[in-house]
């Protein structure tokens, strides 16, 4: 019973950061249909963002996971830059394809621009303590408050941007955008500056992600976001890519998935299990598990 | 697919090497030219604390070595190349080397870049003397591969050693599957032990390297009662990962690494409680702080240049570029074949930082390890010399 309790929590764990991290993907597909791989990319900017800001946080007496703040603010604007510089300018002369190959294109040149700067380069940072240690007892088996506070956070990021995208007048706007662009502009919604929002709110989210991540795996390096980021995207298409609590859903049970691999069939596939479910899913309910099925809009 | 485009790009890489030795033997006979070595190293990547060690290893031997008049009086000129830590990067950087005329290189550090480049060099008849790439099969007999450190099959085994040493009947392991060094340990720990009678009650295993979470493992190992684990990582997860994660499983026993320990302290997470640390063993190549002439001067030197005190992999770098002087001096040339036959030679005895040796057949040093401890306070971990092993019980 002890084993199961830990695996469920060890799940729970990998399983919140997913979730998280889903969230900015499902969200940016939602709106332009693109699979933003830079996604994972833009979780190592906020880590390392959090790495030289924890420290000055600390000196002025302030708890270090303030550093998530200045995070924010980072991401959003290498988001927002992403989408103006590259993102932009490659939606207007080429396709759905070249847009998704200049995501990869994007995260690759985000990890290689941070490994060649001096202040961050190439060897591994590690962060402080950002939470206190503790937790309540499941059985003999700890549960940490950091996990349960990232599972709180994953579920108030899900309900604040359901509600954002069906409530507020962006969201309205962002939806219409996801579903017809032409339409959108003769309704007089700005589509370049609706999309412009939504990869500032998704590459914020990516900084949140960052801080619980760092908070449960306190290791930041350059390279950090591409096997995350394609742990989360496989979240997002598992639990319904476009669809907010789809992301959440996807991530706890490609979480929960992985560490019962490990525990009870073999610790070395636990990787397999994790695409072969997704497979195994994609068979059968080819949207996600909370997609509906909808024609290709022509 | 992608080997046909290997293989062509080799057989491009062939025929301009081709031309280019043509063109060097001319100029080769003029006896003040620099004698270049190359080094391929991680410098960038999560092994770069490897690569740093390694290249400042080699440069202050060769400052030493140009201010006391070079090598058969010639200097020495350094080509530093890195592998990022990627078997394929380290062919690159070896392919480009190769391009360039270098037939002496001292590198990689891990063996699972070296394992890429051992079959390049023997075709292309360069010498590649690894600093501390310790899997087996990386050194066999008629080959131009050589190294200055000991092997896994020793490696492990000394850590099967001190379990049997220290009383322990059952140990576990945990390793990673799918990385050469790591299973490469497994293998020989495993082995060890059924020599020695202990059993080994539970076998856990991560998919890759970059796993981060080994709580799971570590809850099997207290649920399978076992008071030392062997595990067989690198510092970039045993810091920040493997020592938190298993003392949190509730896991209170012994956990022993080897020589990727090395640099830990310095990726450890600030403000936790760090006395998860005590109790962690590993082995490693030498000891900085151990008390003899060589050890201190090079150890003096490598801070006076770079105030730090040099981890294994510095050594080890230092050595290297010593022990090609030793088999250039031998040979009397710098010529890779000459150099290979003065190295390949078992007899000759080397005075090195990591300890007095020879090299075995298969150009592997004999000789002993340093069993190394980490120590914690809570708030700072250091590291101390529990024993020196020569020879395995």
């Amino acid at each position: 019973m002890n084993t199961f309790f830990q695996t469920l929590i060890v799940g729970l764990r990998l399983g919140s950061i997913y979730a998280l991290v889903a969230l900015g993907y499902t969200m940016v597909y939602g709106i332009i249909r693109l699979i933003n791989f830079a996604h994972g990319d833009f979780i190592m900017v906020g880590g390392y963002t959090m790495i030289f800001v924890m420290p000055l946080m600390l000196r002025l007496g302030l708890p270090a996971w303030l550093g998530v703040l200045a995070a924010i603010v980072v991401c959003a604007l290498v988001g927002m830059g992403t989408e103006l510089i590259a993102y932009r300018p490659v939606r207007r002369k080429g396709t759905n394809m070249t847009a998704l190959i200049t995501a990869i294109a994007m995260s690759l040149f985000l990890e290689n621009l941070a490994q060649a700067i001096p202040a961050i380069g190439p060897n591994p940072k590690v962060s402080s303590q950002i939470f206190g240690n503790g937790g309540f007892k499941l059985g003999t088996v700890t549960m940490e408050y950091t996990t349960v506070i990232t599972l709180v956070i994953s579920g108030i990021v899900m309900l604040v941007l359901y509600a954002f995208t069906q409530r507020t007048r962006l969201g309205r706007a962002m939806r219409c955008v996801s579903e017809d662009k032409a339409a959108a502009t003769l309704m007089g919604i700005n589509v370049n500056s609706t999309i412009l929002l939504t990869f500032g709110i998704g590459s914020g989210l990516a900084a949140i992600a960052a801080l619980m991540y760092m908070a449960q795996y306190p290791k930041v390096y350059t390279t950090m976001g591409a096997l995350l980021g394609l742990k989360a995207f496989v979240s997002a298409v598992l639990g319904g890519i476009g669809i907010i609590p789809g992301a959440m859903l996807g991530g706890i049970v490609i979480g929960l998935v992985e560490s019962f691999t490990t525990s009870y069939i073999s610790s070395s596939m636990a990787d397999t299990f994790v695409f072969l479910i997704l497979i195994v899913v994609l068979i059968i309910k080819p949207a996600g598990i909370l997609g509906k099925n909808v024609g290709e809009k022509v | 697919m992608k080997s046909k485009k290997l293989i062509s790009v080799m057989i491009a890489l062939c025929m301009l090497l081709s031309l280019g030795i043509t063109g060097i033997t001319a100029t080769a006979f003029a006896a003040d030219d620099p004698i270049v070595i190359g080094i391929i190293s991680p410098n960038t990547g999560t092994l770069a604390a490897y690569g740093t060690g390694i290249v400042t290893g080699v440069q202050l031997a060769a400052e030493e070595i140009n201010a006391a008049g070079g090598i058969l009086g010639r200097q020495v000129e350094l080509v530093i190349t890195d592998d990022q830590g990627d078997p394929t990067e380290c062919l690159n950087a070896f392919n480009s080397l190769v391009a360039k005329g270098v037939t002496l290189i001292i590198g990689s550090a891990t063996s699972g870049c070296t394992s890429a480049i051992t079959d390049a060099a023997n075709e292309e008849e360069v010498c590649i003397l690894c600093p501390t790439g310790t899997a087996d099969s990386l050194t066999t007999e008629d080959d131009y591969i050589f190294r200055a450190c000991y092997a896994d099959s020793f490696q492990g085994a000394i850590a099967a050693a001190y379990a049997k040493q220290a009383g322990f009947e059952k140990v576990g392991v945990v390793y990673c599957a799918a990385d050469v060094y790591s299973k490469g340990l497994f293998d020989s720990f495993s082995k060890a032990c059924e020599e020695y009678g202990i059993e080994v009650a539970a076998s856990q295993s991560t998919a890759s390297l970059d796993v981060q979470d080994y709580t799971n493992q570590f809850a099997a190992m207290v649920s399978a009662g076992v008071d030392f684990v062997y595990a067989p990582y690198y510092y970039d997860v045993i810091g920040p990962y493997v020592v938190p994660q298993a003392r949190a499983a509730g896991y209170t026993g012994i956990i022993m690494g080897a020589d990727g320990y090395d640099t830990t302290p310095d990726y450890v997470v600030a403000g936790a409680d760090l006395t998860v640390f005590n109790d962690v063993y590993w082995t490693n190549h030498y000891d900085p702080g151990a008390d003899s002439e060589i050890v201190r001067s090079f150890v003096a030197a490598y801070e006076a240049a770079y105030g730090s005190i040099p981890s294994a992999f510095g050594a080890t770098g230092y050595d290297c570029l010593y022990i090609y002087k030793a088999a250039m001096e031998a040979a009397g040339s710098a010529d890779a074949g000459d150099v290979r036959d003065a190295l390949a030679d078992t007899s000759t005895v080397y005075e090195c930082v990591t300890g007095t040796f020879s090299l075995d057949e298969s150009g592997t040093p004999v000789k002993g390890a340093a069993i190394i401890s980490f120590q914690s306070d809570g708030s700072a971990v250091t590291s101390t010399l529990v024993d020196v092993v020569t020879q395995l019980p």
